[in-house]
């Protein structure tokens, strides 16, 4: 056999691998195996920041890769290196690193949110368990490394306050409920990453994206990075909210956000299910003060609730 | 989920190319269990990145399987593989009349004798018969290493099969380790 193991291992190792099949289901045990090593990234990197999180899409969203989609145009691909361009001028005037982070979200109906330890659970349908509360609406104050949270019911009533803090790298959280009137407060006991704690700076191509609240300075680096790996095409100019903003929409055509040119800061963000629109304040006291939840008087202290992932 | 566009291409790309990529997973890893899982590992990178990917991605899924075989992936695991696969090869030996075929079986069994680089190097030359350029480019070295992990796999393999007591020895000290 030695005079001539080249052969000899070419029929080895055909014998070996004759009569194979993929089995069937493959493809989709790769792909539910990818979607919950996503909702574990997705449970780390809400742990990493003072973040607002639901796998229904509040803060968090997943973006799934198409297969086939189709390539920018050559004019998309030029306005997009323009807008890099451009977007690395606003990065280096560094204005907009000391802004509080205002927005307002409309969910679609049946959407439910549930406050827990890292953040928020979400459900599209309304099916998140009595622990989960009919949110139509949220408004969400940001500044470095304080979140809070309001959800409102159709009605415009405050279902619950959320406030998440990060300091030392700690995650501390307290929320309010009202329709209880109870609240917990709760100190994960994760210890976050430190460094840029920013919206990530990787490409995101067919991978769940990240978006964080009060990363005013970490929304030009995201914007620019993923522009220049191609992740997100600018689509053009539309006036959103009185500015005439850049649209700039993900691969899965999902995803689009409307970006100032002046600051490279979102306007307004559309996912499945929700639209955002964001207002950039300067820190004056009259805006710190919407960042606290304070319990009323008269609401009982209960344990909060168990940690468990996004999903 | 089923219905997601990225699981409908990535079956209809399985059903055209699965086949010979599940058997160089197989050739990589050592055992059909093995080299599914191998290949599903594959998957979920090519998952991750499809976008990235441009034309057909079947070259990038096997760069990433035998990227993931050469970084030895799995490797505690198919080590022990490895072990229980000898302890039966060397229990059923040769000796039924069709020496031929066990011959053959055996040199498989000694192939994930091999670290992992070298039999990434012996599959891609000998299963798939890629020149030695194009296994430096899919395992990302250059070609002298390929020249050289070839070559000592090969010598492996001889000194392995060719004298049953040497073979013996190496897989006990292998073993003992």
């Amino acid at each position: 056999m030695s005079t001539d193991i080249e052969q000899e291992l070419r029929w080895a190792m055909e014998r070996f691998t004759g009569d194979v099949r993929v089995p069937p289901g493959l493809a989709v045990k790769a792909y539910r195996h990818q979607q919950k090593r996503r909702v574990t990234t997705r449970a780390v990197a809400v742990a990493g920041t003072a973040a607002v999180v639901a796998a229904g899409g509040v803060a968090i969203a997943g973006v799934t890769g198409a297969f086939g989609s189709a390539s920018p145009s050559p004019a998309q691909a030029t306005y997009t290196a323009s807008v890099v361009s451009h977007v690395q001028h606003a990065l280096a005037a560094s204005r907009v690193a000391n802004l509080v982070e205002a927005d307002r979200t409309v969910f679609a109906a049946g959407n439910s949110l549930q406050p827990i330890p890292t953040g928020l659970i979400g459900s599209a349908h309304g099916s998140g368990g009595r622990s989960s509360w009919p949110v139509s609406s949220s408004l969400s104050w940001s500044y470095r490394g304080t979140t809070k949270f309001s959800a409102l019911t159709a009605a415009g009533q405050r279902a619950f306050d959320l406030e998440l803090s990060v300091a030392h790298r700690t995650l501390s959280t307290t929320a309010v409920l009202y329709r209880d009137r109870t609240w917990w407060t709760s100190t994960p006991g994760i210890k976050l990453p430190g460094g840029n704690a920013g919206p990530p700076s990787g490409c995101v191509r067919g991978q769940d994206i990240v978006l964080r609240r009060g990363q005013g300075n970490g929304w030009p680096a995201f914007i620019r990075s993923q522009l220049a790996c191609g992740a997100y095409t600018v689509m053009g100019r539309q006036v959103v909210g009185g500015v005439d903003a850049i649209k700039i929409t993900g691969a899965s055509g999902a995803f689009t956000f409307w970006v100032n040119p002046a600051t490279y800061l979102p306007v307004q963000m559309t996912l499945p299910q929700q639209r955002t629109e964001f207002q950039w304040l300067s820190p004056t006291p009259a805006n710190l003060a919407h960042l606290k939840v304070a319990p009323p008087a008269g609401f009982r202290q209960v344990p909060a609730p168990p940690e468990q992932s996004a999903r | 989920m089923e219905h997601d566009p990225a699981v409908t291409g990535l079956e209809s790309f399985l059903a055209r190319r699965g086949e010979p990529l599940l058997r160089t997973a197989m050739l990589l890893t050592g055992s059909k269990e093995a080299g599914e899982d191998l290949l599903q590992a594959g998957l979920e990178r090519l998952l991750r990145h499809w976008q990235r990917i441009e034309g057909d991605p079947e070259g990038y899924l096997r760069r990433t399987l035998y990227n993931l075989a050469a970084d030895g992936w799995r490797q505690q695991r198919a080590w022990r593989r490895r072990l229980r696969l000898l302890q039966s090869g060397t229990a059923t030996s040769v000796a039924d009349g069709t020496a031929e075929v066990d011959t053959r079986d055996a040199l498989i069994r000694l192939l994930t004798q091999l670290p992992p680089r070298q039999r990434a190097v012996i599959v891609a030359r000998y299963w798939e018969q890629l020149s030695e350029a194009e296994t430096a480019e899919i395992l990302g070295c250059s070609v002298g290493s390929v020249k050289a992990s070839a070559s000592r796999g090969l010598r492996r393999l001889r000194e392995l099969s060719g004298t049953a007591p040497d073979a013996e020895n190496d897989l006990d000290k292998e073993k003992a380790r």
